[in-house]
């Protein structure tokens, strides 16, 4: 017997962009809510980002949920918030992993979740950034494919942290827009949401078995054959050798946060005399050194945390595999820490817990 | 400018390998910094110290992965053990001169080798193709900044060109002379008719492509709106900082932890203007970033291969450029011995722009 749950929803004959939009414009006009952060055009064509609208008439501009992650949303709440929390109530509309991404950053003071209001969504993915760019990389022929991250996301239903959650993915279509009120503040700030009925129906992860059951099937695959699916350390060196060192995947990831990133420090950086005596010591050397250092490193300090978003991936210059080996090793290591970033704000960052007698499977 | 036959040449990039050979064999160099074929279609520089490791020489790659004046810096904080000939393209060769001004690089003991530069491809174009090769009279297949530079030759201590059917070494510098000595090019210098009037055409043809560039990047990044407009897309993912030769502070003045706002201005911004943007002070970065190191800028568009958005910051970045080097009369990287502007003092300058 399944134990399917039922949850309580408002539904709107509109689709879910005017749907939203007429909700938010209304909460903000009454001043229950002082701003929303969620992504809105830019003025140039094929641009978008995420903005902090408090006027009213300024979400007609706005795209709730639109397939595109410019930046991820974490990483820009963290610059909101992390000098001190919200002072008034601000919704923000965020994917799974980008609500999950930033209750970690919460577990390590990068931010606050005070005054926020979250509304999430089943996730149908996003596609990557150069689909969204007129000139485009890729051929503008071909059907745009979601982010590879994406297609194999199964935590793509939100859990804890979420107020609201919209149903954009579900294994049988909605008509117009269902939305999932999980918490009472949800049901207190919706008390008069016009075009909106309350009703009854499967929760959101019961809307979702058949998806989670495919996303499941292209995770295993990623798994399984994605790189670097090869003989260990050669096999990193082959895959890094394009790698131009831009940083590019650590800016753009949200939880790595450090102010001065320990490869930018001259405890890391390798000194003139050692470089040389490398070089004397192989017949060459690669320069600038330390390009394995930087994403072992980086993986060391985020696989446990990450929520495999994909965004590594999608801002490397050079087509570097990024986010498929990200989710690998963040699989591998959350695995044995018996640890789900962004599951439940209240337990403790893996490495900040110390458990007497863990991990006794991987000694010798 | 006159020039060293090397004998029994015809083609640049062979003539570069036998002279790299040549250097390190004969013990003239103790190391040479050269691109290297490596695996996945890459070209990472190495710092080689023997010479089997040149067989995958490739000192003319179709891309530039790695500005030379970033690999070349990043060992050369003080001066290398022995000597080192860096073979280097002219862009990298002015830069590695301006990170050696701006003291982040000592070039003692650094022959800087450049050659005639055809261009490169652009490095996500070579992601999609790997059998896409520069050509230097056909735009088309170069980068943007590519397709607008008029400094692709002769820069550094030593340069390699064609002309006719012959290669030369053209010594521009002391150094370069007693260098090419050394190595045993011995004979006259002679004149070179032919890569003269090729040049200076490529030369003309590429000053036109920059004034129309400029003219148009100038009008599309106009005024505050204009600028905005221009790096809609931009997502802060600092490569063009990272990748830039002439950047090199470790903590950048935009990650300061003091500049940081507070909730309350962000959300003060945004009822103010009825939105702001999240992630923030994105003109502020690259208004910030042009004033510091516009003057050293040599053009060589890293920013813009790098860049995940597709904004043409480095034709920005030049644009820029140009004018505030005509400010001071400056040209990056032309001779170690022109000073910084700013660390120059004149009592009376600039009054054009006083009130």
């Amino acid at each position: 017997m399944s134990t399917r749950t039922e949850g309580r929803y408002l539904h709107s004959d509109l689709e879910p962009g005017d749907a939203l939009r007429s909700m938010l414009r209304e909460m903000l006009e009454s001043g229950r809510l002082d701003s929303v952060f969620l992504l809105r055009r830019t003025p140039a064509e094929g641009r978008f980002c995420y903005s902090l609208v408090s006027d009213p008439e300024t979400i007609d501009e706005t795209l709730p949920f639109h397939p595109v992650m410019p930046v991820q949303a974490a990483r820009a709440l963290t610059q909101l918030t992390i000098r001190e929390p919200l002072n008034g109530p601000v919704a923000a509309l965020l994917r799974p992993c980008e609500l999950r991404a930033f209750l970690e950053n919460v577990k390590q003071s990068q931010g606050s979740m005070e005054n926020l209001f979250v509304i999430s969504c089943t996730c149908p993915g996003v596609f990557p950034a150069s689909e969204f760019i007129g000139s485009g990389r890729r051929d503008p022929g071909k059907d745009w494919d979601l982010r590879n991250a994406c297609a194999a996301c199964v935590d793509f239903v939100p859990g804890t942290g979420a107020d609201m959650t919209v149903i954009l993915s579900s294994d049988d279509a909605v008509s117009g827009t269902l939305v999932h009120l999980a918490t009472a503040r949800a049901e207190e700030l919706t008390d008069h949401s016009e075009g909106f009925s309350p009703v009854d129906g499967p929760d959101p992860a019961d809307r979702n078995r058949t998806t989670a059951s495919e996303r499941q099937r292209v995770r295993r695959a990623l798994l399984r054959d994605a790189p670097p699916a090869g003989e260990g350390l050669s096999s990193l060196v082959s895959m890094f050798s394009k790698c131009i060192g831009c940083r590019a995947c650590r800016q753009a990831c949200p939880l790595c946060n450090c102010i001065l990133c320990d490869y930018e420090t001259s405890r890391t950086i390798h000194s003139p005399a050692l470089v040389m005596e490398e070089s004397r010591r192989r017949g060459a050397t690669r320069v600038p050194s330390g390009t394995l250092q930087f994403h072992l490193g980086r993986l060391v300090h985020i696989a446990p945390l990450c929520t495999a978003c994909g965004q590594c991936g999608d801002v490397c210059p050079v087509d570097i595999p990024v986010a498929e080996i990200f989710i690998r090793a963040g699989e591998l290591v959350q695995d044995t820490l018996a640890y789900r970033p962004g599951r439940d704000p209240d337990e403790g960052p893996p490495l900040s817990v110390y458990s007497d007698g863990e991990l006794q499977e991987i000694m010798d | 400018m006159k020039g060293l036959r090397v004998p029994g040449f015809d083609d640049i990039a062979k003539a570069l390998k036998y002279i790299i050979d040549l250097s390190l064999g004969s013990g003239a160099v103790s190391g040479a910094l050269v691109p290297v074929r490596g695996p996945e279609g890459s070209f990472p520089w190495i710092l080689a110290s023997d010479t089997a490791p040149l067989e995958g020489a490739e000192p003319l790659p179709p891309v530039m992965p790695v500005q030379g004046a970033r690999a070349l810096a990043s060992f050369t904080q003080d001066p290398p053990e022995g000597k080192v000939l860096a073979v280097m393209r002219p862009c990298e060769a002015r830069a590695s001169i301006e990170v050696a001004k701006l003291q982040q690089s000592d070039l003692d003991g650094t022959i800087l080798l450049t050659m005639d530069c055809p261009g490169v491809v652009p490095l996500a174009d070579l992601s999609s193709d790997d059998s896409l090769e520069p050509d230097p009279g056909d735009p088309a297949s170069l980068r943007p900044l590519c397709r607008q530079c008029t400094q692709f030759t002769a820069a550094g201590d030593i340069s390699v060109a064609r002309s006719g059917e012959g290669i030369y070494l053209l010594p521009l510098t002391e150094k370069g002379r007693l260098f090419a000595k050394e190595l045993g090019f011995t004979g006259g210098e002679t004149e070179l008719p032919e890569w003269r009037a090729r040049t200076d055409a490529l030369i003309k043809q590429r000053e036109e492509a920059a004034l129309e560039s400029h003219r148009s990047i100038r009008l599309e990044a106009q005024g505050l709106e204009g600028l905005a407009a221009f790096f809609s897309g931009c997502v802060g993912c600092r490569s063009c900082r990272t990748v830039c030769p002439v950047c090199y502070c470790r903590l950048c003045f935009i990650d300061m932890k003091d500049r940081r706002s507070s909730a309350a201005d962000h959300l003060a911004r945004s009822a103010s203007a009825g939105a702001a943007r999240l992630v923030t002070d994105t003109l502020l970065f690259h208004i910030g970033r042009m004033s510091h190191m516009s003057l050293s800028c040599v053009s060589c568009g890293m920013c813009e291969d790098a860049c995940p958005s597709d904004i043409p910051v480095g034709r920005l970045m030049s644009m820029v450029s140009v004018g505030t080097s005509q400010l001071f009369g400056y040209s990056a990287g032309a001779s170690p011995d022109d000073p910084l502007p700013l660390t120059v003092f004149e009592p009376e300058e600039l009054h054009e722009y006083e009130d």
